[in-house]
């Protein structure tokens, strides 16, 4: 039975959020659970604790705070920048460890000088946790989802598998997979002879026929998917089952996935990757040198930063940076640029935002040994 | 010697078809009382007793352990229980009761015919309709082993059915569903398609034992799964 209390460091942490001029947000345990399962996916579900209100409302507890964080931000409507911090108690099912634990952390919203919000929330992770675990190797590890996306389009396939690619992003089996299809060919199935005929005609005559179809099977009223949107994708569809990534832009984009390096050489490594490649990366490249550029102003040692191609989290909310450091195999802190989360919430205008999160009980584990 | 307690299906065909099979392995069940009864005993044998349970009852008492053996469908046994083969065995395929769980979408979506069309249509799903894919269906853990394990989709929404689940696309309240189906022809009757690698899960019918470490060289519990064995 585990007796929850405050981890002992977390006056010391509220010191160090403090002396960062960042402003301590709460938000409420109880949460409605539909923005955590819209956001990460069903697959959460297993793992967070659902009830339900009486009304039938589907609330949880709440599994972890930049999404409860973004929600108290968009309904303060206090403007930006704001950068908030957050200490408290979350909940989830967890194979292993306690189902309640402790996080802290920060959210950086609306600052526009991203390079710099980049460099400040991986400086900010990795100085507090060496103030709380001096002494002790940390091993900081950067992904950039932008970086993949502009290697992915810059090999020109075609949109449905470029999208296809950019989902899978961090799902490395998912990807893996991808890529295997892409190398062999295959054909559409499903398709009856009288709609390979109409596929070979305009689109206006298959989207007359897709209407027609719904129309007499009452599927018209409540249809969410409209016949224009099924014509489209059948289309691209063809043209996505034609398409075999040449041998060469395989071979270029699994190399790239594999590229691990200390910081300080990776944006000379993608420089070199994209002009060896004939790859144009244009501003994807630049974000990423002047990233580092930020950080190590910032004073943070690009050496025991290591850069890894194929590092990213398979939600369609970060955009950029992602980034990790951990000790012995545990993760301490986790953060990452998700510029798409706050508008998905319900913001009117786009919020640029990057944050992290500190797992408080295993950094105390990590004190005690 | 502990009594054997053995969960059948309180009413309808699964009933009938489960008891057809205890009498001829030699194991003719008997109800306790009047016909109505939900205790029964198999005659000649007094230290095993039977249970009538509801098919997905029987799937919970089985991964609780609170009875021995159970016949009911696969699907309920790897939808109700989580780690299903670390609790459960399956003993013997009875041969009925089968139904697919599988995935079903509106037959006019021409683009979709695989799982991986369908990743695609949901990754796009809420820039263009303002929400996720919905899927309707009383299978939570089928569908998400099959959508986020095996075909790396995470993007959609559950919606809760507990029934007339292949309404549900025409009704509005979910784009498709996850059901379970027999020969098909209600999906048909409501414009709906299996896709192509679609199906979760071929079910029918199982005798199924609880792992208890109690059954370790109880020579009955042998028994009992060859008398059954025999007779399919």
């Amino acid at each position: 039975m585990p007796l929850i209390n405050m981890p002992e460091f977390s006056s010391h942490l509220l010191d160090e959020f403090a002396a960062r001029g960042t402003a301590r947000i709460d938000t409420p345990v109880i949460q409605p659970a539909a923005p955590f399962l819209d956001m990460a996916g069903e697959d959460l579900r297993r793992r967070i604790f659902l009830t339900e209100s009486e009304t039938g409302e589907s609330l949880c507890l709440r599994p972890e705070f930049t999404i409860p964080v973004c929600l108290r931000h968009i309904s303060n409507a206090t403007g930006t920048p704001r950068r908030y911090c957050y200490l408290g108690e979350v909940f989830r099912q967890r194979r292993e460890g306690d189902n309640e634990f402790y996080q802290a952390g920060i959210e950086d919203l609306g600052e526009t000088a991203t390079a710099n919000a980049d460099a400040r929330a991986v400086n900010d992770a990795m100085q507090i946790l060496e103030s709380l675990i001096p002494g002790r190797r940390l091993t900081v590890t950067l992904g950039d989802q932008a970086v993949f996306e502009a290697v992915v389009r810059a090999l020109g396939l075609p949109g449905g598998w470029q999208k296809r690619l950019i989902q899978s992003f961090g799902n490395n089996a998912h990807l893996r997979h991808l890529l295997m299809t892409l190398a062999s060919p295959q054909a559409v199935s499903g398709l009856s002879p009288e709609l390979v005929e109409l596929l070979g005609q305009d689109e206006a005559a298959l989207i007359a026929h897709i209407d027609r179809t719904m129309q007499e099977t009452g599927y018209s009223t409540n249809a969410s998917r409209s016949p224009r949107e099924i014509a489209a994708r059948l289309k691209e569809k063809q043209s996505l089952a034609e398409t075999r990534l040449d041998g060469s832009a395989l071979v270029l984009l699994t190399e790239f996935l594999s590229l691990e390096l200390p910081m300080s050489q990776a944006p000379a490594a993608l420089a070199g990757f994209a002009d060896a490649a004939g790859l144009a990366m244009g501003a994807a490249l630049v974000t990423f040198e002047a990233r580092a550029e930020a950080m190590a102003d910032l004073g943070v040692d690009l050496d025991k930063v290591t850069y890894r191609a194929a590092f990213g989290r398979p939600l369609d909310y970060y955009t950029g940076l992602v980034f990790e450091v951990s000790r012995e195999n545990a993760v301490l802190a986790g953060g990452g640029r998700f510029d798409r989360l706050l508008t998905l919430l319900g913001a009117s205008e786009d919020i640029p935002a990057v944050g992290f999160s500190l797992w408080l009980d295993r950094i105390e584990q990590a004190r005690a040994r | 010697m502990s009594t054997i307690t053995i969960a059948l299906p309180s009413k309808g065909r699964m009933k009938d078809d489960a008891s057809a099979i205890f009498e001829r392995a030699g194991l003719p069940i008997v109800a306790v009382g009047n016909e109505r009864s939900y205790r029964g005993r198999v005659e000649g044998h007094g230290d095993i007793e039977i249970a009538f349970l509801s098919a997905s009852e029987i799937a919970r008492e089985l991964g609780a352990g609170t009875v021995d053996f159970g016949v009911t469908g696969e699907d309920l046994i790897r939808e109700g229980l989580a780690d299903a083969d670390r609790k459960v065995e399956i003993a013997a395929r009875l041969g009925f009761g089968h139904a697919d769980v599988v995935v079903a979408v509106p037959e006019i979506w021409l683009d979709v015919d695989t799982m991986a069309d369908l990743g695609d249509v949901a990754a796009d799903f809420r820039s263009r309709h303002g929400r996720r894919l919905q899927i309707a269906t009383k299978y939570w853990r089928l569908t998400q082993q099959h959508f986020s394990g095996s075909h790396g989709i995470q993007l959609y929404r559950i919606v809760e059915s507990l029934g007339a689940t292949e309404g549900a696309p025409a009704a509005g309240q979910a784009d498709i569903i996850v059901d379970i189906t027999s020969t098909g022809s209600t999906l048909k009757a409501n414009h709906l398609k299996i896709l192509s690698d679609g199906v979760i899960l071929k079910s029918e019918a199982c005798l199924v034992r609880a792992r208890k470490a109690e059954h370790d060289g109880d020579v009955r519990i042998t028994e009992i799964v060859e008398a059954v064995r025999k007779v399919l």
